[in-house]
């Protein structure tokens, strides 16, 4: 385990108190209202906040009984909303900035710049920069101070979509061999991004574990949310080039996702709860393309006649939202065996 | 053009604003630094105290500096450190004279500038590996250089113009404690007006030059967004 938790701070009347383990490698979401103390969790663990408790990563003590780790000491690589750049250093000077001060080769200088397109802006003034550039030469900085984990603090806030999908790529690339710890409080970035999810909620973790299970599972504060919708992981299996089709695999079950090419090994497909339906046979004569056998595991009621639907579909969390109507006709309770119509997933 | 007295009360002038300049930015930068950053207990009466010298007449603090750096005041072991009795009437005292009055005018530069400048910047150089002393040389001083100059200029023009607390604690001993603005004092006392227009104008010219080569660099150094 990378990094391990266990601290308290105190600002005022806002109490924190946080313990958690963070995996390895991937994109671990903190997620929370605004309030929820993500930032100062945030600026802990980076060695900017004072706390009491202990904070240890890959064995190393950050902060103990023995003392604290100054924040120059952590390894770690740190993005904020505002990219808070060197106002009296050129594009370049704020990258060296970094990488002067940590082992960093010229081939991982020569990858950072290739990765986030940073080679046209060296020489530019920081004044000068977009909003979207800025972000690049701050998320290259953070790179270049050879991290061993990345802290970012909602640094796709001030993008637009397209933007956002861009760095989240490069974001998702970094995390395969670091740990990432997100804060976020859009549900597209949980669903993008997230492999492991932490919910802060008045100070405290209301949930952590794999995306889906905090998403999807019992007592999730976020399945309620009009835009809920879980992550499946699936396995790769063929590309269909004649109908565009991308085959994949999701237990013993094929699925069939529009797409341009092949994509990766192990895709993930989102599924939004309104874009499922229930039948209790498989209809033969639909025209939706993936009806997965599950079981019902929970069922909700939800304001407005709506209701939402737990289910258990091939070792992986489900939702569906329906009207209550629908639940009342097909009598719907836990441990109803149904078939779910997945009318659109997306691949993320 | 000045006589060779002028001359050297001139001299004894910039060497008194350039030693006390210097002495003050090196002095300032950690004061200035530490009320900048964040509020203390105790702040607002140091803050006060420092602050002083506006608004006191020249002649009382130069009365208290006397009565500090006399043989039998608390300051009064000084002076066998260089040798003297005490520090009253020598170049060592005016530069301590000086220190004091000129303070707020190189403290508040500085602790504008300290506090204009933005935490997250600072918090990301330490993300980056930088140590505070590192910070400080590779941001927070190239961040704060508008504030040392104009620091640096308002310490050393209110040094050269200074004139009660030399006249008190210093006195008028050529080539040690007589610097121009006393000079010029004493040649109007003697009638020598044609003297006194000399080294008027001098001090005049300096500080124009002084004043024009600043803004110069300023505007320069501002550059085009």
């Amino acid at each position: 385990m990378s990094l391990c938790l266990d601290i308290a701070l105190r600002r005022g009347a806002f109490e924190l108190s946080v313990q958690g383990t963070l995996p390895e490698r991937g994109v671990t979401i903190l997620f929370g209202e605004s309030g929820a103390g993500k930032s100062s969790l945030l600026r802990a663990v980076a060695g900017l906040e004072p706390c009491q408790g202990r904070i240890e990563f890959d064995g190393e003590r950050w902060q103990g009984r023995a003392g604290t780790l100054l924040a120059h000491r952590r390894p770690v690589g740190l993005m904020l909303q505002k990219p808070a750049l060197f106002p009296h250093l050129d594009v370049i000077g704020n990258l060296r900035y970094a990488a002067r001060r940590a082992p960093v080769s010229a081939e991982r200088w020569e990858e950072v710049l290739e990765l986030l397109s940073l080679a046209p802006l060296l020489s530019r003034r920081v004044q000068g920069l977009s909003g979207g550039e800025a972000s690049r030469v701050a998320l290259g900085r953070a790179l270049l101070s050879a991290p061993r984990l990345l802290l970012l603090d909602e640094p796709l806030a001030a993008l637009d979509q397209a933007r956002r999908q861009t760095l989240m790529a490069v974001i998702g690339q970094v995390a395969k061999t670091i740990p990432v710890l997100y804060v976020s409080h859009h549900l597209d970035e949980v669903l993008t991004l997230g492999e492991h999810l932490w919910w802060l909620r008045d100070g405290a973790l209301a949930a952590q574990g794999e995306v889906n299970d905090v998403l999807a599972g019992p007592g999730s504060p976020l399945a309620e949310h009009r835009d809920a919708a879980v992550v499946l992981r699936t396995r790769h299996l063929r590309y269909e080039p004649e109908h565009h089709l991308l085959v994949l695999a999701l237990g013993a079950s094929e699925m069939r996702v529009p797409a341009s090419g092949p994509g990766g090994d192990t895709p993930r497909l989102r599924v939004a709860a309104r874009d499922v339906s229930l039948t209790l046979s498989p209809a033969s004569d639909s025209s939706v393309l993936n009806i997965l056998p599950a079981i019902v595991d929970d069922v909700r009621t939800l304001p407005e006649g709506q209701c939402l639907v737990r289910l258990r579909c091939e070792q992986q969390w489900l939702l569906a939202r329906l009207s209550s109507y629908s639940r009342d006709r097909l009598r719907l309770a836990p441990g109803s065996r149904v078939h779910a119509q997945i009318k659109a997933a997306a691949l993320v | 053009m000045l006589a060779a007295g002028d001359a050297l009360a001139l001299w004894v002038s910039v060497k008194l604003a350039l030693i006390t300049t210097v002495i003050l930015l090196l002095l300032c930068t950690p004061l200035a630094w530490w009320l900048a950053r964040r509020f203390r207990p105790g702040q607002a009466l140091l803050e006060s105290l420092l602050a002083l010298p506006l608004v006191l007449p020249p002649t009382v603090l130069g009365f208290y500096l006397l009565l500090f750096l006399g043989p039998d005041g608390p300051g009064g072991w000084l002076g066998p450190l260089l040798n003297r009795p005490g520090l009253a009437f020598s170049f060592a005292g005016l530069v301590i004279g000086s220190v004091v009055y000129s303070l707020p005018f190189v403290l508040q530069p500085l602790k504008n500038a300290f506090a204009a400048i933005d935490n997250d910047v600072l918090d990301m150089a330490a993300a980056a590996g930088a140590s505070p002393l590192d910070r400080f040389f590779s941001v927070v001083l190239p961040l704060a250089r508008p504030g040392y100059l104009s620091a640096a200029v308002l310490g050393f023009a209110h040094t050269l113009g200074e004139f009660g607390v030399v006249l008190m604690i210093g006195g008028s001993i050529a080539g040690e404690t007589r610097v121009a603005s006393v000079a010029l004092y004493e040649h109007v006392e003697a009638g020598d007006y044609a003297s006194a227009q000399r080294l008027a104008l001098v001090l005049v010219v300096m500080s124009l030059a002084l004043l024009w080569a600043v803004f110069r660099w300023q505007k320069k150094a501002r550059g085009p967004l």
